[in-house]
């Protein structure tokens, strides 16, 4: 069984994806369908494991993905049988099949209704919440969705799954002080989350593009710098260090506005040179290794990579000019 | 001082297969039946209404602001601990506003509180029940044989735990009774259990000693008895006295000094 | 002594930290019952067997250092026989086995003793 079936599909990228759904036909075929009842039968057939469950879960959201809901079905079922209807995390994917399958509006503002009877009679089911908050935003209602997340933190506000998400919801909405807010929400009960430390740092570049105020450049550097690191070949972290360190050089005179004393100062500009080098040298580095097929430096994405590619060449046709 | 003459007992090697075999293969199997009942009997986590949730998650949010300070720069640490402070002190959390500076409901007849000392009991219990069955069927049944040498020598002062239930003064107290076997047993078994039920029974041993932060931690702060006002007061507190730094102050000469030494 | 501070800035992860304890402590558990077999069927006696127990014990744990976690442990720049890249305390890898798997190697060295030498 592959390894990435263990981890939820949504960060996999599209290839991973397919490859697991083709998979299904064979571990819908060797798994177990559910524990039997029979306790002798129960001894003489593999164990259920945690894991196969897992599996069962992320295979159903890359067959979803994938287009191949009758298997989709499958998994559902044999999930809803070993674990029950009335089991939250079984209801939410329930939903999200029911959502797969709408072909309309209509079909939509049923789910949507079916959601909100549940939470009538039991408002903590967090997974039926978060459907209800997803489905909003696929249906373009952003601002309800985001009054839903901000009545679910209220409830529960150790949940780091839904700061994070409304902070995309912010963002997207060009709220940049919020999602910045709700990140920062995120690194709280996440503290090493080297990858929220490089989201970070990108809305704080976006954001000081809005603003002349220097503090956002400032800790934009840092929060990359802390997330380079945490991981020491973060090629988000590497590229965003790259952005803000060449924002920082081509306006000297925004860098060295004197800041409040309270807040992060901007290094001198000989450090911001030196972060500038050394992330520049690391792109590199990470390019030719990916693109020379090397064995261990195979794990970033093909669009990253050409990213990273484009961001290095434009930079040093700057310099020969 | 001549050596005194190697004590031999001309046993019986029916001892081994009626004695000895018996009581390890119960031994090992009353240790994994003990793991799978603890599992059977692990109540799942109750149900929390709306409003408890709130005010445990509240509490939570306040600790992980607390000791994560660091990954937060110093205005937006400042505003965090100004709003939690304020919504703890005037109580916006709270599960019941109004029953505020009442003295807390009696665990004993709370049902809720009664629960969870439920299932400390079970899992005393799944201890004790078969340790003390196994020790009485052991003494009724094969009390007063001697079925096997230690191969290192001990001192007296072990004979009568050794030989429990052999009354025979002379004998070397190398020689072990089934009882004493039992007991070795106990100790001994730890780790053919750890291969015996995977990892995980290692992990929850790991899991009971590390629990500091876990989720155990969560239980007993709000335990039976315990007044949430007053929790959150101490929040408040601990919150005040956090001195902030942060992990971002001077971030980027670390690195620069991390790549340069590389 | 590192600081909490020094904590903050590199952390630990104690998913990782338990694992290699485990491994650790599984591989001392096992060795130990083997031992215990080997010893009794030898017929060691006293402090024969103990002896036995100390030289194979360090015998094993020199050995997983040396196959386990000097390779990447030197590369990291750690000094010979420093094992803090894997394992918080160095009492733990080097003196851990000795004491946690000797319950087991007495239980398995007598019941073998025993049955040989029935």
């Amino acid at each position: 069984m592959s390894s990435s079936l263990l981890r939820p599909p949504s960060h996999l990228p599209p290839a991973t994806a397919l490859h697991n759904s083709q998979q299904a036909p064979n571990i819908l075929n060797n798994s177990p369908g559910a524990v039997s009842t029979s306790v002798i039968q129960s001894l003489l057939s593999t164990s259920e494991s945690q894991e196969l469950w897992t599996t069962y879960e992320n295979l159903l959201l890359s067959l979803l993905r994938t287009g191949d809901d009758d298997s989709a079905h499958l998994c559902l079922a044999r999930l809803a049988k070993r674990f029950g209807d009335d089991n939250e995390r079984v209801m939410a994917l329930k939903g999200l099949i029911k959502e797969a399958d709408a072909n309309d509006t209509a079909t939509l503002e049923i789910i949507l209704k079916e959601y909100d009877q549940i939470l009538q009679d039991n408002p903590t089911n967090l997974p039926i919440v978060k459907r209800r908050v997803a489905l909003l935003r696929s249906m373009g209602r952003t601002p309800e969705s985001i009054t839903a997340l901000i009545s679910l933190l209220d409830v529960s506000p150790t949940d780091a799954e839904a700061w994070a998400e409304l902070a995309d919801l912010y963002f997207s909405q060009g709220l940049y002080s919020q999602a910045i807010f709700a990140l920062e929400e995120v690194l709280v009960l996440q503290p090493n989350a080297w990858n929220v430390h490089a989201r970070l740092g990108e809305m704080l570049l976006m954001a000081s593009k809005t603003s002349d105020a220097p503090r956002h450049l400032a800790e934009a550097l840092k929060r990359f710098s802390r997330s380079i690191e945490l991981c020491d070949d973060y090629l988000r972290g590497y590229y965003g260090l790259k952005l803000t360190t060449t924002q920082l050089l081509s306006e000297p005179q925004k860098a060295s506005k004197q800041t409040e004393p309270d807040e992060l100062a901007v290094p001198s500009s000989a450090t911001v040179q030196k972060l500038d080098e050394a992330a520049t040298e690391k792109l590199a580095e990470i390019v030719r290794r990916h693109t020379a097929g090397e064995r261990d430096w195979q794990g970033y994405e093909e669009a990253e990579i050409t990213a990273a590619r484009e961001l290095l060449e434009k930079a040093s046709e700057k310099t020969v000019r | 001082m001549a050596r005194l003459p190697v004590q031999t007992i001309q046993r019986d090697p029916q001892l081994f297969y009626w004695i000895l075999f018996p009581i390890t293969v119960v031994m090992v199997l009353t240790g994994i039946l003990r793991h799978y009942a603890t599992v059977l009997m692990a109540t799942s986590p109750k149900k929390l209404d709306q409003k408890t949730m709130r005010e445990q998650r509240s509490m939570l949010h306040g600790v992980a602001t607390r000791s994560n300070f660091h990954v937060l720069s110093g205005p937006s640490f400042r505003a965090r601990r100004d709003y939690l402070t304020n919504a703890y002190e005037t109580g916006a959390f709270l599960k019941s506003p109004d029953q505020r500076g009442q003295p807390p409901p009696n665990p004993m007849t709370d049902p809720g509180a009664m629960d969870g000392m439920m299932g400390m009991m079970k899992n005393n219990m799944a201890m004790m029940i078969p340790n003390t069955l196994i020790m009485s069927w052991i003494n009724a049944f094969f009390s007063g044989f001697v079925i096997i040498k230690l191969p290192f020598p001990i001192t007296v002062k072990f004979k009568s735990m050794l030989q429990a239930g052999v009354a025979t003064r002379e004998m070397d107290p190398r020689w072990m009774s089934s009882i004493s076997w039992y007991f070795l047993c106990i100790f001994g078994l730890q780790s053919v259990f750890n291969f015996l039920l995977g990892s995980d029974n290692a992990a929850s041993q790991m899991a009971q000693q590390m629990g500091g932060m876990g989720p155990q931690a969560g239980a007993q702060m709000f335990g039976p008895g315990v007044d949430p006002d007053k929790q959150f007061k101490i929040e408040t507190e601990n919150l005040a006295v956090v001195e902030h730094y942060s992990v971002l102050d001077g971030v980027e000469d670390r690195l620069l000094e991390g790549i340069m030494s590389k | 002594m590192p600081t909490e501070r020094e904590f903050q800035i590199a952390p630990i992860v104690p998913e990782s930290v338990m694992h290699n304890t485990k491994a650790l402590s599984n591989l001392q558990n096992l060795t130990a019952s083997i031992f215990g077999a080997a010893a009794g069927i030898l017929g060691l006696e006293s402090y024969s067997g103990f002896l036995f127990y100390l030289v194979f014990t360090v015998l094993t744990t020199v050995l997983f250092y040396a196959i386990r976690v000097a390779p990447t442990s030197l590369k990291a720049g750690h000094a010979t026989f420093d094992t803090s890249r894997f394992f918080r305390t160095q009492y733990e890898f080097w003196a851990g086995g000795l004491f946690g798997g000797l319950a087991g190697y007495i239980l398995t060295w007598t019941l073998f003793y025993g049955l040989v030498r029935a």
